[in-house]
């Protein structure tokens, strides 16, 4: 069963737990909530025809999150203990805050200007509904503790007159700036550890994508898709060491400073009746590395009826390594480039499992409240000695 | 599996989109990433008040004077706009937009409040009940002549739900959308483990004070961080209490926590305006639905489901 943990991290915060300094506000009284209202969640959607938005798929896992307590943890440290807080912040990635303007009715567009300050990003669109065509360009800045970037880019989409294709061509670069965080034994010193330390290289990419969908018929949609992409700067992950066949000094892995890559891809998903969609994906890879690959994933989900699906799923992988790649102490210190990075090693994978969500409007195993469940199970293999099974359970409760 | 993201600007807001798939899937991801964008414009021609053809606009020129028929959709979100209403005692209301701003204005340089009387005479045609919806015609009636509604309070959460949705039905199985701090999570980070996210600290909007982990759930802070005022040394916030005319004191933050993005937006700030005691009562006797407040002094109140440890 899922639960809610709140990590506290404070900034001098007290927890109240009794509310003798509150105040009553005078123009709202405490009432009871009638029964409806008390469910308001859960039925928001209901009266609206629009279950699916709550009841579909994974949306009606939501439910078990609330069936239980939420816990919280209490984290409390002082400026002296930033460390720890770092480590916590790090591992966020998003954040609720109020955007201040939101009562403001001309909130639609205002600007919430903290949010410029680390995001400028303008954006335009044009969008012809007549013509069926659209327009838009962008430019982006961002920056993060070890990324810089500046990005622009330009698409294009035109459908057909019945709406039942659609072209869409993009182009964008990103021009950023990548601080190299070295393995600790091969930093030089002198940089004391700290933001300042790490020197900046250039990484500029460049891609063009193309893609054509297409409704077959109400059963069959197609879309074909490729990317050119063109990286030059430095495409190395530095943190990775590279340990050669001398007993030389271990270095930090070195890859050209460009690279090409070519995708090609199909996906087609094929709705059979109301009990079967099959959705695959089919894709050929390859860059001026020497890698190149394949992938298929084909994906059905079968309904036997509307309280029982069984959705088995397979992906297939297969690259070759790149021209530059050996295994641990293989490398020779001649070599311009070397790495040990078994991601470009050649490898094969399979990942395959299956699904099957059980829904009972009378309750699981007589439990009136609980009334789906869903197991999934999935087995990863690679080549590359990297196995991995993979079971989740998810269970859904009134 | 990895995480494929775009930020940009949507209805006056940043909008940070995010998608999970495997490895080399930037294109798909680039695709499905454009379907949600595309259903965020929708809604926003929809809604905005910038527009004057835009379906709310069409309602407010036609106050007092006539019905006016709206999508279906517009339709069904005035009605749960309304049902917020009733639950929170007209703290939410959706004619927020007709705030006679001629008479008084909140602005960082006053130095005091307005007199009672002109407080509720700016708010007078705020009402909800003056709404008149005809389910039969969709149409909907602004009962008083320059009544105005907008979607400032509900529409960035709902159109969250709808990117959502739309991203769901294209097979996409974890994902956020992540609307000015008003986010909606499904499914599981690429390491399986659920979404963290932060809560910003009303005194530091860049640093967050707690951490929550969840998944398949909606996240809303409403705050006043730099928009108040200090009046009698007391802190009132830019927020204006629709049945009184005047700032709302107490409160800095209101974060909400449900399955529902679009309930946790609207639930926010009203929460804000009841005040702590009403608003702490009334999220306890609702289900599936979950608040943290911090007041004035830093002190943090939570709801009966929040356990601390």
């Amino acid at each position: 069963m899922k639960k809610i943990c709140l990590v506290i991290t404070g900034l001098c915060l007290s927890i109240i737990g009794a509310f003798a300094q509150v105040s009553d506000s005078s123009a709202y009284k405490s009432r009871k909530l009638v029964v409806e209202e008390v469910n308001l969640v859960s039925s928001y959607y209901h009266q609206d025809g629009n279950n699916s938005a709550v009841e579909g798929g994974i949306g009606s896992e939501k439910l078990t999150d609330f069936a239980n307590i939420l816990e919280v943890k209490m984290y409390h440290y002082d400026k002296k203990n930033r460390k720890h807080s770092w480590a916590l912040e790090a591992g966020i990635d998003y954040y609720t805050s109020a955007s201040s303007d939101r009562i403001d009715t001309k909130a639609n567009s205002s600007a919430s200007s903290s949010d410029i300050r680390f995001y400028p990003m303008v954006s335009c669109n044009m969008e012809n509904e007549v013509k069926g065509t659209n327009i838009g360009l962008h430019a982006s800045f961002s920056t993060e503790f070890d990324y810089q970037s500046i990005g622009f880019g330009a698409s294009f989409g035109k459908k057909s007159k019945d709406r039942n294709r659609e072209l869409t061509l993009r182009a964008q670069a990103y021009l950023d700036q990548v601080s190299i965080i070295l393995p600790i034994e091969l930093r030089g010193f002198g940089g004391g550890g700290e933001d300042e330390g790490y020197p900046r290289e250039a990484r500029n990419s460049y891609s063009f994508s193309a893609s054509v969908s297409q409704v077959i018929n109400e059963r069959l949609q197609l879309m074909l898709i490729t990317e050119l992409v063109k990286q030059d700067g430095f495409l190395a992950l530095p943190f990775h060491r590279v340990i050669f066949n001398d007993n030389s000094p271990a270095r930090s892995e070195k890859l050209p400073s460009s690279r090409f890559k070519v995708p090609i891809g199909l996906r087609a998903n094929y709705f059979m009746g109301d009990h079967l969609v099959l959705r695959s994906f089919y894709r050929y890879y390859q860059d001026d590395w020497g890698l190149n690959s394949h992938t298929a994933d084909i994906e059905a989900v079968y309904k036997f009826s509307s309280f029982v699906s069984l959705t088995p799923f397979y992906r297939y992988y297969k690259q070759t390594a790149i021209d530059y790649f050996a295994p641990y102490q293989q490398h020779k210190p001649t070599d311009e480039f070397y790495t040990s990075n078994y991601d470009l090693s050649a490898f094969t994978s399979h990942f395959y499992g299956a699904g099957i969500r059980l829904g009972a409007p009378r309750g699981v195993l007589g439990i009136k409240k609980w009334n789906m469940v869903e197991i999934r199970y999935g087995r990863y293999n690679r080549s590359t000695n990297l196995n991995a099974n993979i079971i989740s359970m998810h269970l859904k409760f009134k | 599996m990895q995480l494929y993201k775009r930020v940009l600007r949507l209805m006056g807001n940043r909008f940070e989109f995010t998608v999970v798939l495997p490895p080399d899937e930037n294109i798909f991801a680039e695709h499905v990433i454009d379907l949600a964008v595309a259903e965020v414009s929708r809604i926003e021609r929809l809604l905005t008040t910038y527009d004057e053809k835009s379906q709310t606009n069409q309602v407010n020129n036609a106050a007092g004077e006539h019905a006016v028929a709206v999508d279906h959709e517009v339709f069904k979100l005035i009605e749960r706009s309304l049902r917020i209403s009733i639950l929170t005692q007209g703290a939410f209301d959706i004619s927020y937009g007709s705030l006679d701003k001629k008479l008084w204005n909140f602005d960082k340089t006053m130095t005091s409040l307005p007199e009672p009387e002109t407080a509720r005479k700016m708010v007078r045609l705020i009402n909800f009940r003056n709404i008149i919806l005809d389910a039969e015609n969709t149409t909907v009636m602004l009962k008083e002549k320059g009544m105005r509604i907008g979607f400032g309070g509900i529409g960035k959460g709902y159109a969250a739900e709808r990117a959502k949705k739309v991203m769901q039905d294209a097979g996409i199985k974890n994902g956020i959308v992540n609307a000015a701090g008003d986010l909606t999570t499904w499914g599981f980070q690429p390491d399986g483990k659920p979404w963290t996210i932060g809560i910003a600290h009303p005194d530091a909007s860049h640093q967050p004070f707690s951490v929550l982990e969840i998944s398949n759930a909606a996240v809303a802070t409403s705050g006043n961080y730099e928009k108040f005022v200090m009046i009698g040394g007391k802190k009132y916030s830019h927020t204006i209490d629709p049945k009184t005319g005047l700032p709302v004191s107490g409160i800095k933050s209101v974060t909400i926590v449900s399955t529902n993005a679009e309930i946790a937006d609207a639930m926010a700030t009203p929460i804000m305006v009841m005040g702590i005691k009403v608003g702490l009562d009334l999220i306890n006797q609702m289900s599936q639905i979950a608040c943290i407040i911090i007041d004035d002094h830093d002190r943090l109140y939570t709801s009966k489901n929040i356990k601390l440890t």
